[in-house]
Formats: structure tokens, sequence, C-alpha cells
């Protein structure tokens, strides 16, 4: 007889509050989480004009901090293309991820129960035709009576993390300086090419610049700069600037070096390796990311086991120095990639200009340009270094 | 009309663990036009994809073959960071299976949520408030990614203090 681990049960029901208003409430009951929201929508705009939220059970001592934070709701309009988006990113991350969930599932009620023939419910915003959800995105977009822009607005103020790493003077050992050959930061991220970064191109290439790098890779998350933007930047910065990007497949994310293909959407890891051409060199990026939150003895998950994954098939390198996953997944991924024989990798995975460099790459050869870079990555003679070391304030 | 409801929407998930190897998450959909299941089997322990089915016994339109061709698609995905946006990406722009890939996405999560209640099984007593905030406060430094992911562990709030984040790769290299 199979255990029961886990149950999540959520109600959701929507009613005319009054002529202008619906009213949509929601409960979320789990093994871990009790919580409820009320949710008013104007339906003039349809947009969220007010919302209460409520804890009946939670985990931490600080949760109640998230009842404030779910007003940054407040204004939105449940119809915009990237509503969803807006909610997972101001009270999924800002307030809690239950609460986000389970406002878009009272808001995706709000819109269902607008398509109702409900007299008293004014219907100017509802789409024409409940055979085509997706026209509930064509929908010419009402008036609307607060700003739409409220919740982007509140990401914009938000105060940037306690947590950026002031300027470092320190880097890489003198050791592997002495060895000749050049160090690169194979894993960065730039705004606007990758929206989750809050770094621009320019002040990347500056840090790097200045804490000793010998050039870097751009790797926005499936964007491929340009040859003559690279050699551009290169040429203003005086620094060795180059291209990849990192495209995510249904094995996770890699980067990618050395293809002239596109991939704008998410591909299987077959399908990557086939149309990026035989030239393009792959990097399994981050591989074991998350894969123990939980610990490795709670899933009992061997370097053994993980080497099967179909993921190392396809893959000419492996990643084991991330800036963004813990030391123990950085430790697997290590442990995963020596047990393949396949070569390893270092990236900051930078996405501030404080992250540059926590990582990197130490190639014994010289490196001047893209031809080179792939040269070097298939010669194999490559490691992984640890290149900001002991983080001080400036 | 008083306050009658005009819509309602009841969704349970449910995780089993069928065997040492194997896990299994459904979640049954029902309201006011939805009638419907999705069904994930996961393999132990890299939480990998094996096996994704539906039924769908109501609906605002015909749902084909082609939402179960789509579903397939999440096959061999493992159960983790990003998985969302690679669930989301396999469906694609596929707004009619809009609500049959949110299941896939609520079954995942609740695999998830079934281990975090486990480690959370552990915790300190709420009223033990210095346990508690010791307890948290360690769970965010051996999962770094919970900081800042939520106002709880925002910086400013006493679960995360003394945490310095930026040190954690160099540290643990």
């Amino acid at each position: 007889m199979p255990d029961v681990t886990f149950i999540r049960n959520k109600i959701v029901t929507v009613e005319v509050h009054n002529e202008k208003t619906l009213l949509a409430r929601g409960l979320l009951a789990d093994d871990i989480y009790g919580l409820e929201i009320k949710v008013y929508i104007d339906t003039t705009g349809m947009t969220i004009h007010a919302l209460e939220g409520q804890w009946n059970r939670w985990t931490t001592p600080e949760c109640h901090r998230a009842i404030e934070e779910l007003h940054r709701a407040v204004g939105a309009c449940i119809l915009d293309s990237d509503f969803s988006q807006k909610i997972k990113k101001t009270v999924g991350r800002l307030s809690c991820r239950h609460f986000a969930n389970l406002l878009l599932e009272c808001c995706d009620s709000a819109r269902e129960a607008a398509e109702l023939p409900i007299k008293p419910l004014e219907k100017t915003a509802a789409p024409a035709s409940a055979e085509s959800p997706a026209a509930h995105a064509a929908a010419p977009q009402p008036d609307r009576r607060l700003n739409p822009e409220t919740v982007e607005a509140s990401v914009a103020s938000t105060p940037a993390p306690e947590h950026s790493r002031p300027p470092k003077t320190q880097n890489a050992p003198a050791t592997l300086r002495e060895a000749g050959g050049c160090i690169l930061d194979l894993h960065l991220h730039s705004y606007p090419a990758s929206p989750c970064s809050s770094a621009s191109v320019d002040d990347l290439i500056r840090e790097a610049k200045r804490i000793g790098l010998d050039g870097i890779c751009l790797t926005d998350h499936h964007h491929r700069w340009d040859r003559d933007s690279l050699a551009r930047l290169s040429k203003t910065h005086d620094f060795l600037v180059l291209g990849g990007n990192e495209v995510t497949t249904d094995q996770g994310d890699i980067l990618v070096f050395g293809a002239e293909k596109d991939f704008p959407g998410i591909v299987t890891i077959q399908e990557l390796r086939e149309q990026a051409g035989p030239e393009a060199f792959l990097i399994a990026a981050h591989p074991f990311r998350g894969f123990l939150t939980f610990g490795i003895g709670r899933l009992g998950l061997t370097p053994e086991k993980a080497m099967q994954r179909t993921l190392f098939r396809y893959v000419d390198a492996v990643e084991v120095l991330n800036g963004k996953v813990t030391e123990k997944e950085n430790a697997f991924s290590r442990k995963v990639a020596d047990a393949l024989h396949l070569p390893a990798t270092g990236g900051s995975d930078a996405h501030e200009v404080s992250e540059v460099g926590l990582y990197a790459t130490h190639f014994e050869a010289a490196i001047q340009n893209e031809a080179e870079l792939l040269a070097a990555l298939r010669s194999g003679r490559f490691q992984p270094v640890v290149f900001r070391v002991n983080p001080s304030p400036a | 009309m008083g306050h009658l409801l005009i819509f309602s929407r009841n969704r349970s998930t449910v995780v089993e663990r069928i065997s040492s190897e194997c896990m299994k998450s459904s979640c049954v959909l029902r309201d006011t036009f939805i009638d419907a299941l999705v069904e994930v089997t996961v393999e132990l322990p890299d939480l990998e994809i094996t096996q994704v089915n539906h039924q769908v016994r109501r609906w605002k339109h015909p749902v084909g073959p082609e939402a179960e061709e789509m579903l397939q698609h999440a096959i061999g995905v493992r159960i983790g960071p990003g998985m969302l946006k690679i669930i989301q990406g396999l469906g694609g722009n596929q707004q009619r299976f809009r609500e049959l890939f949110f299941m896939l996405e609520e079954c995942c999560q609740a695999i998830i949520l079934s281990f975090t209640k486990e480690v959370l099984v552990q915790s300190p007593r709420p009223t033990d408030a210095d346990a508690s905030r010791a307890f948290y406060n360690e769970m965010v430094r051996e999962n770094i990614r919970l900081y800042n992911r939520c106002a709880a562990f925002a910086p400013g709030s006493p679960l995360v203090e003394g945490i310095d984040i930026e040190g954690n790769g160099a540290e643990n290299s």
C-alpha cells in the first residue's frame, strides 16, 4: 500500500461583491501551510483594487512579514499577458510564493467567472469567447482605475539586496599567474539581454578588468551576441570579450560556445547537440543545482547514479565551480565530472557586478579570440579556479 | 443575487511513495468548466519524471491527442530548481493546454514540498523562539537559494542574520 507523503487542497470561490466588483476568496491548506486570501477585482478594468491575506498555519516565526508585501499586487490588471510573471516576481519573491500561487489561482478563477453570463457583472473586459482562452491576451485593454505600472514600479523601487558585495582587490593566486596562459570567467549574465541580471555589460567588463581577469564570455540566456558587438566591446574597453550563451534544455542549462544558431526556446538536449553543430562546445552548467537541497543521504543520490544522467552523454565538459550553487553541489559536480573523465570549468554565473570572477577557468594557452577559445576548450588543457578569494570590504 | 457563488474551483494534489525508488504525484481539478487529472511518476533518487498521465472528463473545448503528446515532453525533466521554466517552455504557447501544464507544475511542486515537510518535522516548536530562529538560519545557510526568496528570509529578517551570502561560493571552494 503506497504511503501518502503530502496533500494540498485549494478552494477558490468567486462571487459578485457589488455591481463593479468581484470578490475571489482562496483557501490553501496542505501538510505545511494554511493560508487564506480575499481579492477584490474591479470589473471595469479587471484590476486588483484591494486584497487581504491571512495565515492560519505557517512555518517560520517571520512568515507574518509576508502579509504587508501582498499589497504590491494592488493595481495589477489580471488580463495583462505578463500578469502571472509580475505576481511571481513581486508577491512571490518579496512576500511569499504560496500566497502568490493562491493569488494567481483566485485571479484566474475571477477571469473565468467574468466569462459567465451573470447579469450584475459588467463584462467590459471579458474575452469574447470561452472557446479561446488566448483571446484574454488579445482583448483590447480597458481603462484602468489604478496605475498598471504599480507592480513593476514596486520592483524597481525595491532597494538592492543588502548582500551586494563591495568591490575587492584581491586577484587570482600568484601560482596561477606564474603558470602563464589566461584566466577567463566563462559564465556571466548582462542586462537587458538576460532580464534576470542587474548588471550592464559595460559595468561587467569594467569590473572584470579591474579585478585582473584576462577576459570574459557573455553567456546570456537564449541570447547570442553578434561578433561585431563583441569586437566593439573589446575595442572600447581594451579587454577580451567573447560570446556564448546559456540554453535551457529538458536536462537543465547548458553553456554553448561556437554555435552559429540561436536557440530562442527550450529544446531537448539531443536537439541542442544536433543543431548546435559539430564545432560547438557544450558545458553542463551547474548540473546539480538544487539536487542536494534535502541532503545526499535523504535521497540516496550517489555520483555513480548521477553520472548515468542522459545529460552527460551530450556535453563536452562540466561546470564544477559555479557561483550560484552550494559547496556541496559544486563538490558533487566535481566528483561526477571526474568519474566521467569529462573536463571541468568554472564560472561566476554573475548577475551582479560584484559577483564577477567569483570563479573562473584557467587555460594553459593564451586566448585572443573565439577560435582560440574553442581550440583551448577542445584541448582539455584548462581547470576551474577560485578567482575572487577571501572577499573583504573595500 | 445576494452572495451566491458564480464560480468555484477545487484543486487537490496528493503525493504517494510507491516504493523506495518511485513516487507518484496527482493533481485533480474540478471547477465550473473543467474536471481533469494529471499524474506524474518520478524516479528516485534524482527525481526524474518517468511517466505523465492525464484524464480529461470535462473541458471547455475538445482536448485531443495533442495534449497527451505535449505532456509527454516533460518525461526526462528533473524536479528541482529551474523545472518550472523548463515545463513552461516545453508547453510552448499552447494556451489551450495551459491548465494541464499548470496541473503538471502543481504535481512537481508537491513532490518538493513532500521533502520540505520531512525537513520541517525536525524544526523546534514555535514557542522556542531562539531555537526556531537558529534552525531556520542554519537551513538558509545549507540552502543558500532560500536567501531573499520570500519575506521571511529577506535581508533584515532575524532568520538570515549573520549570513554572508556573497562569501558562500568562495568560502566553500
